[in-house]
C-alpha cells in the first residue's frame, strides 16, 4: 500500500480493504484539486501502486474522469480498447488492466471530492449490487478523506473503517466460502 | 421502504414484484410498434457526442457550456461542432439511435474540464432542453450537492410542465441524488439481460425503471467501442422508448409518458 505524503494512513487502510473486497489487482483513489481540474492519485494498493501514486490527471480525461465528472458509478470491462484510456494510462504507470470500476467520493456537502477506483475486480459479472458496493466504499472514503485532522488519529470518524472491513474479507476468505467478491 | 436507498437492488434476479399498470391491451406494440422516432427532439446531456461515430448517424445540433469566471451566470454557451470528452455522450447517443432510428439527437456538452459549477452547467443544460423543445431529454449524470437540490427542482418541474420528459440515470451512491430522486422524472436502473427494449418497474420507488445497462457494447471515443455498466447506460434505453412512443402518439405528456412505460414493463399486470 502506497499513500502520498500527508495522506491519513486510514485513508491506505480503506484503498487495501476495498482491494481485498473485490479480490482486484489494485485499488486506488484519486482527489480533485482545489481548482477542480485535476485528479491527484493520493493512495494505491496492488499492481502499479508505487507508480500511481502522485500522478495527476485531468478531471476531463478516462473512466475515472468520467465518474467525477458525472457523479456517477461506472465499470468498464475491456478498458483496453478505449484507445485515449489506455494513453492516460500508459502515461503514469505501467499497469493497464482489463477492467476498471470507478466510483466518485462525495463529501458531506454532496459536492465530488475525488474517485475511487478498482482494477480487474475478482467478480462472476459486472452488477449493479457490485457498483453499489463499490459506491458505498466510496462514500464512506469520502468520510475519513475529509474527516477532521489534528488530535489523536485512531479518535477519528471512521479511523478503524479499512481495518474492519480487511478483518471482515479475511474472515469470509478464510471460511468455506472462498476467495471471490 | 420509503427511505429505500436509489440503489434498493429491486432490479436484481428473481426480486421483481407484480405491479398492476393501466388496462391497455397489446400496450407494447400501442407504445413502439412501428415507430422510428422520427419528428423527435432529444437532448443527450453529458460530455458531448462525437457526431463522426458510425454508430451515433450524426447529429442535428450541438452545445457546449463552458465555465467562465467572468460571465454574468459563471459559464457561456458555445453553439456548434465539439468534441466528446470521454466518450460517454456518444455512447448514450448511440444507444438511442439504435432503438429510435430517425431522431433528432441534440449534443448538450456539460461536462467539461472542470468540476467546480458541475451542478450550476447541470441545470444550465436542462433549461436549454426545455427552452428549445426537446421532448425527451437523456442525463445519464447526477448531483448530491445540498445547493442544487432546489433549482434542479425547479427546472424538472418546469419540463414536466412544458413535456420534455427528463430521463435520469438513479445513482448507486447512498443517500438521494438529483434530479433522479424527483417524481418529475424518468428514473432509471441498471437490471440484468441483454434485450434492448426490456423494462421493469419497481415496486418501491424512487427508482422507477430497471433497464439494461449490464456488460453493455457500448460506442465511445475515438470511432471505437467498449463494455460497459452502469445506470448511466440504461438511461438511454429508456429515453430511446420514451422518443419512439411520442413519434407516434406526440401528444403524450410526461406523465402519460410514465404510466404508459409502467404498462409496458415485465412484471405488469393489466389493471
Amino acid at each position: 500500500m502506497t499513500t502520498a505524503p500527508g495522506v491519513d494512513p486510514a485513508l491506505g487502510r480503506c484503498v487495501e480493504a476495498t482491494r481485498a473486497l473485490f479480490g482486484a489487482a489494485a485499488c486506488s483513489i484519486a482527489l480533485v484539486d482545489d481548482d477542480g481540474a485535476t485528479l491527484e492519485f493520493v493512495a494505491s494498493d496492488g499492481e502499479g501502486a508505487d507508480a500511481i501514486v502522485g500522478v495527476t490527471i485531468p478531471v476531463s480525461r478516462g473512466i475515472a474522469g468520467w465518474a467525477a465528472m458525472s457523479g456517477q458509478p461506472i465499470a468498464v470491462r475491456d478498458v483496453q480498447s478505449d484507445a485515449r484510456f489506455a494513453r492516460d494510462v500508459a502515461e503514469s504507470t505501467h499497469y493497464v488492466p482489463n477492467a476498471i470500476y470507478a466510483a466518485p467520493m462525495i463529501d458531506a456537502a454532496g459536492e465530488v471530492l475525488g474517485v475511487a477506483s478498482v482494477l480487474d475486480p475478482d467478480v462472476e459479472e459486472a452488477s449493479d449490487w457490485t457498483l453499489n458496493v463499490l459506491g458505498t466504499m466510496a462514500g464512506l472514503m469520502a468520510l475519513v478523506a475529509t474527516a477532521t485532522s489534528g488530535g489523536d488519529p485512531q479518535e477519528r470518524p471512521l479511523a478503524g473503517l479499512g481495518s474492519d472491513v480487511l478483518r471482515l474479507v479475511e474472515s469470509w476468505q478464510g471460511s468455506d466460502h472462498g476467495g471471490s467478491a | 421502504m420509503s427511505n429505500a436507498p436509489a440503489w434498493s437492488g429491486a432490479f436484481d434476479r428473481g426480486s421483481l414484484q407484480d405491479v398492476v399498470g393501466l388496462p391497455i391491451a397489446d400496450v407494447r406494440a400501442w407504445a413502439f410498434g412501428g415507430a422510428t422516432g422520427a419528428g423527435v427532439k432529444v437532448a443527450v446531456v453529458d460530455s458531448g457526442v462525437d457526431a463522426g461515430h458510425p454508430r451515433v448517424g450524426g447529429i442535428a445540433g450541438a452545445i457546449a457550456f463552458e465555465l467562465d469566471p467572468a460571465a454574468e451566470l459563471g459559464y457561456v454557451e458555445r453553439e456548434g461542432a465539439h468534441e466528446d470528452l470521454v466518450g460517454h455522450g456518444t455512447a448514450c447517443a448511440a444507444i438511442i439511435r439504435a432503438l429510435a432510428p430517425d431522431v433528432e439527437i441534440h449534443s448538450v456538452r456539460v461536462l467539461g474540464a472542470n468540476l467546480k459549477g458541475r451542478g450550476a452547467l447541470l441545470h444550465a443544460g436542462v433549461a436549454w432542453s426545455v427552452d428549445h423543445g426537446m421532448h425527451v431529454a437523456n442525463l445519464s449524470l447526477s448531483s448530491k450537492s445540498d445547493t442544487m437540490f432546489g433549482p434542479l427542482h425547479e427546472i424538472a418541474d418546469e419540463a414536466y410542465f412544458s413535456g420534455t420528459v427528463l430521463v435520469c440515470a438513479a445513482n448507486n451512491l447512498p443517500g438521494p441524488t438529483y434530479p433522479s430522486q424527483y417524481a418529475s422524472v424518468v428514473s432509471v436502473a441498471a437490471r440484468p439481460g441483454h434485450e434492448e427494449m426490456a423494462l421493469a418497474y419497481n415496486a418501491h420507488p424512487p427508482v422507477e425503471f430497471g433497464a439494461r445497462g449490464i456488460d453493455v457494447d457500448v460506442a465511445w471515443a475515438d470511432h471505437g467501442s467498449i463494455t460497459a455498466t452502469g445506470n448511466s447506460f440504461a438511461a438511454p434505453h429508456v429515453t430511446g422508448m420514451v422518443a419512439l412512443m411520442r413519434s407516434k402518439h406526440p401528444w403524450l405528456t410526461p406523465f402519460q409518458v410514465k404510466a404508459v412505460l409502467q404498462a409496458a414493463s415485465i412484471n405488469s399486470i393489466s389493471g
